[in-house]
């Protein structure tokens, strides 16, 4: 296994021997983004392990940072963003904030590969997909493109696609599910242990969905990865992620393994979240809106809880202080409130849907009120 | 009452990559959307929902087939005679961003149709500004913060309902909500649902849901009717909780099927069903069209057509020659 970044990169094949998981280390990450308000923090001080072999999901809403803090994987953050504070260590890479120049770019594909949201925007129109694996090769100095190519194909033929033909196409001749299996073949095929997928199926219906994240879990398996995915869809982590990390305005508020996580969500933000999410069986009035609107960069609070506008256990506490990260079994949470408040009132009320705070009691009320309360929310952010 | 009997629609291409090609996008649709009622489209992206969306709203045409608007046919009209007709029927886009002009206020957005209502009605010029206000009530918006704002100042939920409230100017019948709530963050989606439930119930407006998402359509009302549709064919159809209960069409359980479980919260359904292959590889138009990617396929689907109907005392109808309840959808972890 390679200890430096220089010793894999040159002209080592596509299949380099000895290349397994890496290990990822996220300290105190913030990012920032330069505006007229001066730097704002679109993510901050945040802690995030991706163990080796491992998927980590990353859920959030927009704006709650979980792109920016993909992004950072490959030290990507671009102007007027930068990344203020943090590391980034990567097993066998090192700290990826500090790389530059010709070091970051080759590391970029060979350790890190990048499936971007909407991979049809991320192909080039004007060539066929095999012409861009060439250039991509060529770029990263491939010695042996013919094995690329034969990489390619045996890693599309892999996710059910003919690769030859796939090959010759250009992106307008594919469907939504195929540019998607492309985009992770790109990812995949400079050999790159650690995969980081931004929304891989955003823009996809159902059974394609299905397929992608089936396919996500087979070569994850079969080739050893450490897999990042960014998603807004609570159900797609549910169904890839051994565990999960749920953002919101710019922080992580909850992370641990997915099944606990959703079976009994601590953080008053994962739950809220959760019982948002339309289900198909059970009663209608039990899924409930969250009140008010998830924070732009513009409108996250400069100090104590980033959730507690929306928050039905807020107290005065929340609006000063910043809730530190606790772990809580396998579990680390960022509430004030989870310690006494959550714990006791679940012994009491035993479901999840009775000690609803502040939504209202039934959907229908609820629904008058996120928005309202936003408006609200907003009048006050416009005085200020 | 807006109803359609038969409706085909085959868009032609001429030239490109792949030479003329034609796409045949409805087959002989029926539908039936009564006053206050609820009904869904839902199906993969290409099987003919939103183009059906826009034939009903007027925005397109068809081949063949009659749509009536109570009671009076559409094709005995000349197109201008149609147009206070389809005003009774309004699309809400997928996208709130791109509906809204980004120059103008939100009051500016209402004005215009709003002028032209009271034009219509006999009303004075002095009833548009209560009547703007009156309608971000309705949807949950405060009118003294919203109106002086511009698209870009409100969050896409805010945006949505500002969009349904213009839709609302014209005292529609029925909403047409193609994709309403895909483009809404998670956390606020139910809050639109519930807000087409609402208007349903309040103002007796005829709701048309148009999703990829199954779990949503259940949403704007338990009373409503599903359709699901295959390549420009209704495979079954039906009341929503009968058919995500007990659906009888092999397509509608790979769809039902394909839904994202909760891990932690839910328990799989028992009895799943995967398509075999694709959508593009289902191309020969003979027999079933869902034959090629069917589990269960016989000889007799890759001959016949199966047609939409009720056998046996199975409730909803459906176009299958072998009909089957299956249990594919998730259940509470916690039941057994």
């Amino acid at each position: 296994m390679p200890s430096t970044p220089s010793d894999t990169r040159e002209d080592s094949p596509p299949d380099a021997p000895g290349r397994t998981a890496p290990g990822v280390r996220i300290g105190g990450l913030s990012v920032v983004y330069r505006t007229p308000a001066g730097e704002l923090p679109a993510v901050r001080g945040i802690d995030l392990e991706l163990p080796p072999g491992t998927i980590t999901g990353v859920v959030g809403e927009s704006g709650s940072g979980k792109s920016t803090l993909a992004l950072s994987l490959l030290n990507a953050v671009q102007p007027p963003g930068r990344i203020s504070a943090g590391s980034v260590q990567i097993d066998g890479l090192g700290d990826v904030v500090t790389l530059r120049g010709e070091e970051l770019r080759r590391a970029r594909g060979r350790h890190v590969g990048y499936v971007f949201q909407a991979a049809q925007n991320s192909l080039n129109p004007l060539k066929p997909v095999g012409r861009q694996l060439l250039d991509l090769g060529r770029s990263h100095g491939v010695a042996d493109l013919r094995a690329l190519v034969r990489e390619a194909r045996d890693l599309l033929g892999r996710m059910g696609l003919d690769g030859a033909r796939v090959l010759d196409s250009h992106q307008h001749e594919l469907s939504g599910g195929m540019r998607q299996r492309v985009g992770i073949m790109f990812a995949l095929v400079l050999n790159a242990h650690l995969v980081v997928l931004d929304e891989p199926t955003t823009a996809l219906d159902m059974i394609t969905q299905a397929t992608i994240l089936r396919i996500i879990r087979e070569v994850h398996e079969e080739r050893g990865l450490t897999t990042l995915v960014i998603t807004h869809d609570l159900g797609v982590v549910a169904e890839v992620a051994d565990r999960l990390a749920v953002m919101y305005g710019g922080r992580v508020v909850e992370q641990g393994p997915t099944r606990q996580v959703l079976g009994d969500p601590l953080h008053p933000y994962t739950r809220g979240l959760i019982r948002a999410i339309p289900r198909l069986v059970g009663d209608i009035g039990e899924a409930t809106a969250l009140p008010g609107r998830p924070p732009t960069l513009a409108t996250i609070p400069a100090a104590g809880c980033v959730f507690r506008e929306r928050c039905p256990l807020r107290m005065d506490l929340c609006a000063t202080q910043e809730p530190p990260t606790v772990a809580h079994g396998g579990r680390l949470v960022a509430c004030h409130a989870v310690e006494g408040g959550i714990r006791e009132e679940r012994a009491g009320a035993g479901n999840h849907g009775g000690q609803d705070g502040a939504g209202g009691p039934d959907g229908r009320d609820g629904a008058e009120d996120p928005d309202g309360r936003a408006v609200a929310a907003g009048a006050r952010e416009e005085q200020a | 009452m807006i109803t359609g009997q038969g409706i085909t629609k085959t868009f032609r291409q001429r030239g490109g990559v792949l030479g003329a090609r034609e796409v045949r996008a409805l087959r002989g649709v029926d539908f039936a959307v009564g006053r206050g009622g609820a009904v869904s489209f839902i199906g993969e992206s290409g099987c003919g929902k939103t183009t059906l969306g826009r034939i009903i709203a007027g925005l397109e045409g068809h081949d063949s087939g009659e749509i009536t608007v109570d009671g009076v046919a559409m094709s005995s009209l000349r197109p201008r005679a149609r147009r206070p007709y389809f005003r009774r029927i309004q699309l809400i886009h997928q996208d709130p961003y791109s509906a809204l002009n980004p120059t103008r206020t939100v009051y500016q957005a209402l004005l215009a149709p709003l002028a032209l209502r009271a034009r219509q009605t006999g009303r004075p010029a002095s009833w548009v500004d209560g009547r703007a206000g009156e309608l971000l009530d309705l949807v949950g918006l405060d009118p003294d913060y919203v109106l002086p704002r511009y698209p870009h100042q409100l969050s896409g939920g805010m945006r949505q309902r500002v969009v349904i409230a213009r839709a609302l100017t014209v005292d529609p019948e029925m909403l047409v909500a193609d994709e309403a709530v895909s483009m809404i963050d998670v956390s606020l989606r139910l809050g639109i649902l519930a807000l087409l439930r609402d208007l349903r119930e309040r103002l007796g407006v005829s709701v048309l849901f148009i999703t990829h998402d199954v779990a949503t359509a259940r949403y704007i009302g338990d009373d409503g009717e599903l359709y699901v549709i295959y390549r420009g064919q209704v495979v079954e159809r039906g009341p929503v909780e009968t058919i995500i209960s007990a659906p009888v069409h092999p397509y509608t359980q790979a769809l039902l099927s394909a839904i994202p479980v909760l891990h932690g919260l839910e328990r799989p359904g028992a009895q799943p069903v995967a398509p075999t292959g694709t959508l593009e590889e289902d191309k020969p138009d003979a027999g079933c069209l869902f034959a090629r990617r069917c589990p269960f396929a016989t000889a007799r689907c890759a001959e016949e057509v199966p047609v939409l109907g009720r056998t046996g005392d199975i409730p909803q109808e459906h176009a299958c020659f072998h009909p089957e309840a299956r249990s594919v959808v998730a259940v509470p972890a916690g039941r057994a």
